[in-house]
């Protein structure tokens, strides 16, 4: 089954917002991107990437302004059977990650679901967030 | 440490949104309801708890229109302490769970940095993963 391994929160701030979660909840921090799409702080509860990012772009439609949660991303076996799936069900293909390769710890294909919810899809997993389990049979074997 | 266990969606029409997630990744659905809170659709991956639910109060001052993601969860050892801890660093409590008896949900629900929403809660949420500690207590 695929799994939720990443959240990302838009931010004023990613860098005192980091220090708020560490702090209180012990999340470690992994990381701090600087994209063409958002600057932050990569933290794990090491199970999940949560990412709190000042974004460039609009990804939302809701203003560069807007701040809480963003999206939301979910780690798959294999990104193009399940882009096939998604767009099959309705949602809507956004963009793909970076045109000069994978970039390690990073979304792969953005989509919209069902009332414009942004979502990414992955199948390297971000940074800090837990691989998917191994198939009880392939492990056995 | 503490786990992220939870994700909730504002959605207009939650039964909708939450077929399409059981369709486009099997999620499950752990748990339905009709609180005063909210009305909605808990989806589990094994692990996290994913809310789809429609608000009935406007927890984040955004409108009772607003849909996208609303807040988020967190699975602590000692929901005091934790309300305690994020409160001596600036997080401001909002409100707690109105029956003491129901677990399985947010226990305390608390704004941090930028007035985001997030919950606290000692028990799991429906359908989720415990904490590591109580997983090795558990086995022995």
């Amino acid at each position: 089954m695929p799994k939720l391994r990443h959240i990302a929160i838009a931010a004023e701030d990613p860098v005192a917002m980091a220090e708020f979660y560490k702090k209180a909840f012990d999340f470690v921090e992994v990381g701090r991107p600087n994209g063409v799409l958002a600057d932050g702080v990569f933290l794990s509860d090491g199970t999940l990437n949560i990412a709190l990012l000042k974004f460039k772009t609009d990804q939302l439609g809701k203003g560069m302004d807007f701040r809480g949660i963003h999206h939301f991303g979910v780690l798959v076996e294999d990104v193009e059977e399940f882009s096939k799936k998604l767009e099959s069900l309705g949602a809507e293909h956004y963009i793909d990650q970076g045109q000069g390769g994978h970039q390690a710890g990073y979304f792969e294909k953005k989509f919209f679901g069902p009332e414009r919810i942004l979502f990414d899809i992955a199948e390297h997993g971000w940074a800090g967030a837990e691989a998917l389990p191994t198939p009880v049979k392939q492990a056995a074997e | 440490m503490a786990k992220l266990r939870h994700i909730a969606i504002a959605a207009k029409d939650p039964d909708a949104m939450a077929d399409f997630y059981v369709k486009a990744f099997d999620f499950k659905i752990v748990r339905s309801n009709d609180g005063p809170l909210a009305y909605g659709h808990h989806l589990s991956d094994g692990t996290i708890d994913l809310a789809i639910l429609r608000f009935k109060t406007d927890q984040l001052g955004r409108g009772m229109d607003y849909t996208g993601l609303h807040h988020f969860g967190i699975l602590v050892e000692d929901v005091d302490d934790a309300a305690k801890v994020a409160e001596a660093l600036g997080g401001r409590h909002y409100m707690d769970q109105a029956d003491p008896a129901r677990t399985g949900g947010f226990e305390v629900k608390m704004y941090g940095p930028e007035g985001v929403l997030f919950d606290i809660a000692e028990h799991p949420w429906t359908g989720t993963e415990p904490l590591p500690a109580k997983v090795k207590e558990a086995a022995e």
